[in-house]
């Protein structure tokens, strides 16, 4: 095991930092409801684990072997970068989401201009 | 299964929050329509950097898919099946987010869910589809879990959801209604139950059809049908005296019925014997509850067996179903025999009700309490009987 096996896992590690970041510049998500984030995240990875789950059991998904994959296995066929990456692709989702719904929302206060303030999504 | 199917399944399961949390869809139209578009907007992104990212992974061998899992169709490197994540995704999480802005909001609407599906019935389906399809499988897998979960909650929440929409007029005037036996919900709810009932059971379906032959598929659709068919307005076969027992009765054998067939098992004689034995013992016990609502049935114009041939006779009727229901299992193979001595509680629960009259048909409600409980103890000794005979 050297430096490369870590190669995959830490884009990934890099690019959820990179969602941290954005979601404390610009209170997306957890920066602007920890609990109800923390809620929405669980569910989400605990969702994408349970597909990914029955692809598995189905035999639809396999895990390919890299150089570039750390090899650590949280059961069978579901190594550990799969789990990072789910929680990656929730966290851009929701980062998105509101980031859109803010700019959507600024778009059409600006478009009335008494300035009615209608609910963040 | 094939991978198109999965998605289909995940993707009917994302829609939940929505259907299952009030505040997700609530509010002005002008709102809800930004939310749309924000939301195509946000899957849009995410399936461009879907196919980019996707495809450098998949030319670094990081993903393989196996057989005949695939359409074939590719964008770029990337199977057009992956971008049904970033879909699910888009329709899971921002539901959630949404539905869960008042937090408890979102708990009162799924507790009032919880209490219309009857917690204390969850059981009385689970159980014959979980101990069927075991019995005869001998093994747990996907199939035994989630039609264990489907015909834990969401059958039910199906078959009272409708029922308790639909029977919103005869409820009112039923004091009985509100507790442990039934919920009595608000006409303001209506919609939103009616969307739950519906809507919750949609992904168990597709999983257990895809998973299942023809054969598997119309034995479902039979169990479905008369869950539907009892309440609904339309059909009502609550209110038809005879079919409202029979259609009860399927309600809790069909799911023993789907667990056998499910888990292909042959058809013995004795098979046949404890399953007619079984619907027999659940007809007599629908119109045994019947009887307790025979004026307020009438006061409300709905009909039952109960109304119909009026409340003492009602009782021995259910009298004669349970005797006949243990003389069916007396013709079994062992141990199903020894079950045949279960039925006695059920028997000795009517003796003080064989001459009850319509007028005082009010008192079968001690009765029919006696016989919720009745059967968590008739269960548990089931229990042992099956264990008994898996062990041989």
């Amino acid at each position: 095991m050297n430096l490369l096996n870590f190669l995959h896992l830490g884009a990934l590690g890099f690019s959820l930092v990179g969602m941290v970041v954005l979601d404390a510049r610009f209170r997306l998500f957890f920066f602007r409801a920890p609990a109800r984030a923390g809620a929405v995240m669980v569910v989400g990875v605990a969702f994408f684990l349970l597909w990914d789950a029955a692809g598995i059991v189905h035999g639809i998904f396999l895990h390919g072997v890299s150089d570039m994959d750390s090899g650590l296995l949280l059961a069978p066929e579901l190594p550990v970068e799969e789990v990072v990456f789910l929680t990656f692709l929730c966290y851009l989702t929701m980062n998105l989401y509101t980031g859109l719904s803010r700019l959507a929302q600024r778009r059409a206060a600006r478009a009335t201009p008494d300035g009615h303030r209608g609910t963040d999504a | 299964m094939t991978y198109g199917a999965l998605i289909l399944v995940f993707c009917t399961l994302a829609l939940l929050p929505w259907a299952l949390l009030p505040a997700a869809t609530s509010g002005p139209e002008r709102l809800r329509g930004r939310t749309a578009v924000v939301m195509l907007t946000t899957l849009i992104v995410l399936c461009v950097l879907t196919v980019v990212f996707d495809s450098l992974i998949i030319s670094a061998g990081f993903v393989e898919y196996g057989a005949g899992a695939l359409s074939g169709i590719r964008l770029w490197h990337a199977p057009v099946e992956d971008l049904s994540y970033v879909l699910a995704g888009v329709l899971l999480l921002p539901g959630l987010w949404r539905g869960l802005e008042d937090p408890r909001r979102a708990r009162d609407h799924l507790a009032m869910l919880v209490s219309t599906s009857r917690p204390v019935s969850w059981v009385n389906t689970a159980y014959p589809f979980a101990a069927a399809y075991l019995l005869t499988e001998h093994r747990v897998d996907d199939l035994l879990v989630v039609g264990t979960i489907f015909f834990l909650i969401p059958y039910n929440l199906l078959m009272y959801g409708i029922n308790d929409v639909f029977d919103h007029e005869s409820d009112l005037l039923n004091p009985r209604k509100g507790g442990l036996e039934g919920a009595l919900v608000d006409p303001s709810r209506h919609r939103g139950i009616l969307v739950a009932s519906v809507v919750c059971p949609v992904p168990f379906v597709l999983y257990l059809l895809f998973s299942g032959d023809v054969v598997d598929a119309v034995t479902l659709a039979v169990s479905l049908f008369a869950v539907v068919a009892y309440s609904v307005k339309g059909l009502r076969f609550k209110e038809k005296p005879g079919l409202d027992s029979a259609t009860s009765a399927t309600h809790f054998v069909s799911p023993m019925i789907y667990g056998l067939v499910l888990a292909d098992a042959t058809w013995t004689w004795s098979t046949v014997a404890v399953t007619l034995a079984f619907f027999v013992w659940g007809m007599a016990s629908q119109a045994f509850g019947a009887v307790q609502d025979v004026r307020a049935d009438r006061a409300a114009g709905l009909g039952s067996i109960a109304t119909v041939v009026g409340s003492r006779r009602t009782v021995w009727a259910a009298l004669c179903g349970y005797l006949a229901a243990g003389l069916l299992l007396l013709t079994s193979a062992w141990p199903g025999p020894l079950a045949a001595f279960l039925v006695l509680p059920y028997v000795v629960n009517l003796v003080p009700f064989l001459r009850i009259d319509d007028d005082s048909c009010e008192t079968a409600n001690r009765g029919w309490k006696r016989f919720l409980w009745i059967n968590y103890v008739v269960g548990f000794a089931v229990t042992m009987l099956l264990i008994y005979s898996a062990w041989d």
